[in-house]
């Protein structure tokens, strides 16, 4: 994708004031964003304009208290870059998500401030974490959890509880680049660890070209606890 | 406390009624076994048939011995009960048909002086009546026999009403004893019972006073002055700074109520009351919590969510609170839109606040590590 292009997003979401809302952030974004609209019907993510589109906002529980990961691992497995916004907050949900290898994890209640960034970040391929995400992240006690470094779980201890990167960058004296780079890091561990898939195997590639973590970084991650 | 009384009534009960039954089976086989025994093997001679004698004597120390085993495993006689009465009467029947003529009640009769102490035994748990029932069935075998199967004279009367006043009246004396001290047990259970709820019901009430006097201690330094300037005048409820320590108060006294709550996580769940309060007053609360830690005693858990209260009580428009926790560390932090605040200053040692302003917002963490 080129950058001067138009992002297009597709959203799978069975409550159309939902859907209007988001229509609305995308077009009042700056620059813009296409939204497809596919309603409930998951059909047309793979058919028609929303095939084609660059980043997928899917609705975890189309089904009430039914959230489907057998669909959002298809649309992964099929290379197509998830955002997950889901009513859910609960920890276990946002972290088989990302497993699964969703680029981000959103609650409904996050999508004021964190949606067009998450999907901006997506169109790209990169992870977008928010503050649920992060406090998911760093309360995860699963035993092959990717070991953090100390700096790592408080950026993202801090960054959940505030949920502003200028306070957390005030208060460990540090920039917000720096914010971003702990917790972009902490994703490139992630996404080495658990399932393999497209997104997350690309990830890892990208930050070990970019140099935001090394080799021996992510296999100590391997052995780690 | 019915069931514990209970247990302690039936203990006494038992008690009791295990040493006088302990004392009847030995006087009985003392009666059957000595006197009984003797009689029957000194006039073994003169019985047409001294088989059946030998029998029913048989029966007669097989109940004992029955009697004996269940007193041993402490056992009541139970579903046992009536045949062994049938046993101990048919033995005194055969016994009497088979007597001689002319003996009933004499020294040759060993079974009338036998057969009422085993049948006391077996009924003695039972109420008087029913005693009273087989002494009398007892009386009517050897009554009936004498006057049905022989020809009845002045003499064999007269010796047959002596010998009931043993046969019958001891047995019975005995029996009006056991009923007697089975009511008294019932008695003594009933006073203990009542002594235990009375001695419970002033344990509750004294807890309960030491408890009403711990929270009004604890409310003395902050809403009770508070309460007396507003009542006095000194204090001006339209001055923000009052309305501030009264949101604070208020805040205080609903968690104070929401710490006797039994809930798996009463930190969140004190928490929930505090962001309440400020909910109720119009600002919009988020509140999320991520993690399990070990639930801190109550002191700490007042530190931890004073910071928040405080910050929640004076929040303007918006408050996020939040909370973290592991086995290392807990941190509860609230963010929210309330300017310039005075932090709490922490009670227990464990617990560190910090406070970070950028403006109009606040970021205000309360943080215990539960090693320390």
């Amino acid at each position: 994708m080129a950058a001067d292009d138009v992002i297009t997003a597709v959203i799978v979401d069975d409550h159309a004031a939902i859907s209007a809302g988001v229509r609305y952030w995308c077009e009042q974004a700056s620059p813009a964003i296409r939204l497809v609209d596919a309603g409930d019907r998951l059909a047309d993510v793979w058919t028609g304009p929303g095939a084609t589109a660059d980043v997928v906002i899917f609705d975890l529980e189309l089904v009430p208290g039914r959230p489907d990961f057998t669909e959002l691992r298809r649309l992964v497995d099929s290379g197509r870059r998830v955002v997950v916004y889901s009513q859910h907050a609960d920890a276990a949900t946002a972290l088989k998500c990302v497993d699964l290898g969703a680029l981000a994890y959103l609650t409904k209640r996050e999508g004021l401030e964190h949606l067009i960034p998450a999907v901006r970040a997506a169109a790209q391929g990169m992870p977008y974490t928010a503050p649920s995400l992060s406090g998911a992240l760093v309360a995860d006690d699963a035993p092959d959890r990717p070991r953090l470094s100390p700096r790592e779980a408080e950026v993202l201890r801090a960054w959940f509880t505030s949920s502003s990167k200028e306070l957390v960058a005030a208060k460990l004296n540090i920039t917000v680049k720096t914010v971003d780079t702990h917790i972009a890091r902490v994703r490139v561990k992630y996404a080495n660890a658990g399932r393999t898939a497209r997104t997350k195997s690309e990830l890892v590639s990208r930050a070990l070209d970019d140099g935001l973590i090394t080799l021996a970084e992510l296999n100590q991650t391997d052995t780690a606890l | 406390m019915p069931a514990v009384s209970d247990a302690v009534g039936g203990q006494t009960r038992a008690q009791l009624l295990l040493a006088l039954r302990t004392a009847i089976l030995l006087v009985s086989v003392a009666v059957v076994c000595g006197l009984g025994l003797a009689n029957l093997v000194r006039h073994l001679g003169s019985h047409e048939f001294p088989l059946a004698q030998v029998g029913a004597f048989a029966a007669l120390a097989a109940v004992l011995a029955v009697e004996a085993v269940l007193l041993v495993r402490r056992r009541p006689w139970g579903r046992l009960r009536l045949p062994a009465v049938a046993v101990v009467l048919a033995a005194s029947v055969l016994s009497a048909a088979t007597l001689p003529d002319g003996r009933t009640a004499s020294g040759v009769d060993w079974v009338f002086g036998a057969a009422n102490w085993v049948g006391l035994v077996v009924l003695l748990d039972r109420p008087l009546r029913t005693v009273v029932a087989f002494l009398s069935a007892h009386e009517l075998i050897a009554a009936l026999n004498l006057v049905l199967f022989d020809d009845v004279d002045k003499g064999d009367l007269a010796r047959l009403a002596t010998g009931s006043v043993n046969v019958i009246g001891f047995p019975l004396c005995v029996a009006v004893v056991a009923a007697v001290l089975n009511r008294l047990a019932a008695e003594a259970a009933a006073a203990g019972a009542e002594i235990e709820r009375v001695r419970t019901e002033e344990a509750v009430t004294a807890e309960s006073h030491r408890r009403r006097q711990q929270r009004f201690a604890e409310l003395a330094d902050g809403t009770i002055p508070l309460l007396a300037g507003l009542a006095d005048g000194s204090l001006n409820p339209e001055d923000a700074s009052v309305q501030r320590r009264s949101a604070i108060e208020a805040a205080r006294m609903r968690r104070l109520c929401a710490e006797t709550d039994v809930v798996t996580n009463p930190l969140l769940h004190e928490l929930r009351h505090c962001a309440d309060v400020a909910d109720r007053k119009g600002v919009v609360v988020e509140l999320e919590a991520r993690g399990h830690w070990p639930t801190p005693p109550v002191t700490v858990r007042r530190d931890l969510t004073d910071a928040a209260l405080t910050a929640l009580a004076t929040a303007a428009s918006w408050a996020r609170v939040t909370v973290v926790g592991d086995h290392e560390l807990v941190s509860v932090n609230v963010v929210a839109d309330c300017g310039e605040v005075e932090p709490p200053r922490p009670a227990t040692p464990g617990v560190r606040v910090e406070v970070l302003g950028n403006g109009e917002t606040v970021w205000m963490e309360a943080r215990w590590q539960p090693t320390t």
